[in-house]
């Protein structure tokens, strides 16, 4: 147990490592002026004392060292710099971009893992039959569609073809709509993204739990519950389908990073005001302190969610406190 | 090994029809610059024409033809795929195998860096380094590679570790092989389906990457690509030129997403017989 403590605690630190290499490092090692590149390509025409009171605003005449140590009370701070495009604090911008993504995020990692759970397990239990089949060729061809492809084709058919739902936003602006009203029109907006997200998810669950089903049902105590007259329902989810997803646990963190992944381009397709669309306008504008703010956000969202299951791990898995 | 994986593959008719797509859009992807009608950076095409016999998808915002932007990008995001599969492949293996031989701390901190690289969102890596430097093709090839190898280097290395162990392993080394002629005489055949597995995965994740960069601006806007036609196609759907020029490079780049994912089915398939379909099941 001790031995896998550590080496969680050591991608961790390395994970963080990457993330000041990337936020802090980087740009100061880049050819040129932090400075320079920051604001390039914007139409500022820098002045000599204008240059100067950035570069001691920045703290870029500190040595080195200095710099890191201001660098981190800032983070520690939640302060995540100031985005000159949009003249707010980028912390501000994402604050306010993090709970769409979140309800995004969320709802869709809850319904995708129901979805896969009980497909994948049918599927298994009925292996090489009809249902079986056609339900593997459709998944595996829903796997291949990107979720890009999805998104922009539900886009084209549901709100330009039938004009079903909104296609930006994530609520009607000036509605003044209060209470329930209000939320239906959030769930309204909610629709497309999160069928999007979630389709494009399911098949790598199915996928999963029928492969890990497969290996569960030739197990000895699959044959005794079924010998001892148990349902078939109790059999195939109480006993089989328990430890059947057990991969999918220690696969939930790889999935969450997954999940952020897609929902920048779902963001960004349906002008949702999450993480990813906000990611977006940082890149047509070459926004780099928004951009490092996100990184910063996304890697510590994940960071946060990949300890919890960590620690929950041992609990779901008794095991692996004997294994290692 | 006791599978025959060709022999299995032919049998496989997921796997078949898979390759057989692939093969197809290789082939188109590779003629391209012979069987694109127009040139597709020659913008003297009048805009936004409907399709016809001289145009077969119609043109788009500033004239080029979008068959001819069509196959060119098809052409860029396979070239993409396999190159950044190679090198992601390469790194993985080298990365794997000496993790598993070498042991020690060296092994400790690489295998930490692959649990770290499957943690973070590395997307987001993708797109500050972009922003930072605004790289050329080449160089995202690179990066994306260093983000990507994690998956194979821990697989390797299991497997190396464990061959390791083998009796024939021992047997060559005792007999007094050396290293490098148990690695290659011994290991790196037995590594073959971690690597065929990878390199179909690996492509099919670049050819993603590739379009939704692109999508997001990432690339060189006068490179030809599926994500860069989405993208501009999608700022004029209110002129209703979805169908012929949306859904195209959509459709393509799920024709060619979907057909790496069956094949990479059909392989899982082959070496790991316990999934196979039509097996019945012994319950």
């Amino acid at each position: 147990m001790r031995n896998r403590t550590m080496k969680v605690v050591v991608a961790y630190l390395l994970t963080i490592f990457i993330l000041l290499f990337l936020n802090f490092l980087l740009p100061r090692l880049l050819p040129g002026d932090a400075i320079i590149a920051m604001y390039s390509g914007h139409e500022v025409v820098m002045t000599e004392a204008m240059y100067a009171e950035l570069v001691r605003m920045h703290g870029l005449d500190l040595p080195l060292h200095e710099q890191f140590f201001m660098y981190l009370s800032e983070l520690a701070h939640g302060d995540l710099g100031y985005s000159y495009i949009c003249h707010a604090s980028t912390a501000d911008l994402i604050m306010g971009a993090l709970p769409w993504t979140l309800l995004l995020v969320g709802t869709s990692f809850i319904l995708s893992a129901i979805a896969g759970i009980v497909l994948g397990v049918e599927s298994s239990w009925r292996r090489g039959g009809r249902f079986d089949r056609s339900l593997l060729t459709f998944m595996l061809l829903l796997d291949g569609i990107p979720s890009l492809a999805i998104g922009i084709t539900a886009l084209t058919v549901f709100c330009l073809y039938f004009g079903w739902f909104p296609s930006t936003g994530a609520m009607t602006p000036y509605s003044g709509a209060e209470g329930i009203e209000h939320i239906k029109d959030i769930l309204w907006h909610l629709v497309l993204p999160l069928a999007t997200l979630t389709l494009s998810m399911i098949p790598g669950d199915y996928l999963l739990i029928r492969n890990s089903m497969m290996l569960t049902i030739r197990e000895p105590y699959v044959l005794t519950a079924r010998a001892k007259g148990i349902k078939n329902r109790r059999v195939k989810y109480l006993h089989a389908a328990r430890n059947a997803i057990l991969p999918f646990a220690t696969r939930i963190g790889i999935r969450i990073a997954y999940l952020i992944t897609g929902a920048l381009f779902i963001e960004t397709i349906f002008a949702y005001p999450g993480l990813g669309l906000l990611t977006y306008h940082a890149i047509s504008n070459r926004d780099l302190p928004l951009m490092q703010g996100i990184l910063t956000v996304s890697v510590i969202l994940v960071l946060l969610i990949n300890i919890v299951v960590d620690l929950m791990y041992k609990k779901i898995d008794p095991r692996v406190g004997y294994a290692y | 090994m006791h599978i025959k994986p060709f022999q299995e593959f032919a049998k496989d008719k997921i796997g078949v029809a898979g390759l057989v797509l692939i093969l197809f859009l290789f082939t188109t992807a590779i003629l391209a610059p012979v069987i694109a009608p127009h040139d597709p950076w020659d913008y003297s095409a009048s805009s936004f024409q409907q399709p016809s016999k001289e145009h077969l998808l119609g043109t788009n915002d500033i004239g080029y033809d979008i068959f001819s932007e069509l196959l060119w990008s098809l052409r860029t995001s396979i070239l993409f795929g396999i190159a950044v599969a190679a090198i992601t492949c390469t790194l993985g293996l080298v990365l794997g195998v000496s993790a598993a031989l070498i042991g020690g701390m060296y092994d400790m901190l690489v295998m930490r860096l692959a649990d770290a690289l499957l943690a973070i969102p590395t997307i987001m890596i993708l797109i500050l380094i972009a922003a930072y430097f605004k790289p050329s093709t080449t160089v995202l090839i690179i990066a994306l590679s260093l983000v990507l190898w994690q998956t194979i280097a821990r697989g390797v290395r299991a497997q190396t570790l464990s061959l390791k162990t083998k009796l024939y392993v021992k047997a060559a080394n005792n007999m007094g092989a050396p290293t490098s002629y148990i690695m290659y005489k011994h290991i790196m055949p037995e590594l073959f389906p971690l690597y065929a597995m990878g390199f179909v995965t690996k492509a099919r994740i670049a050819v993603f990457m590739e379009a939704g960069l692109s999508f997001l601006g990432i690339f060189d806007p006068t490179t030809k690509s599926l994500g860069i036609m989405m993208s501009y196609a999608m700022r004029y759907l209110y002129l209703d030129v979805w169908f012929n020029w949306l859904l195209p490079p959509v459709f393509a780049l799920s024709l060619l997403i979907v057909s790496l994912g069956l094949i990479s089915y059909a392989i899982e398939e082959i070496f790991d017989p316990r999934l196979r379909r039509n097996n019945a099941t012994p319950i």
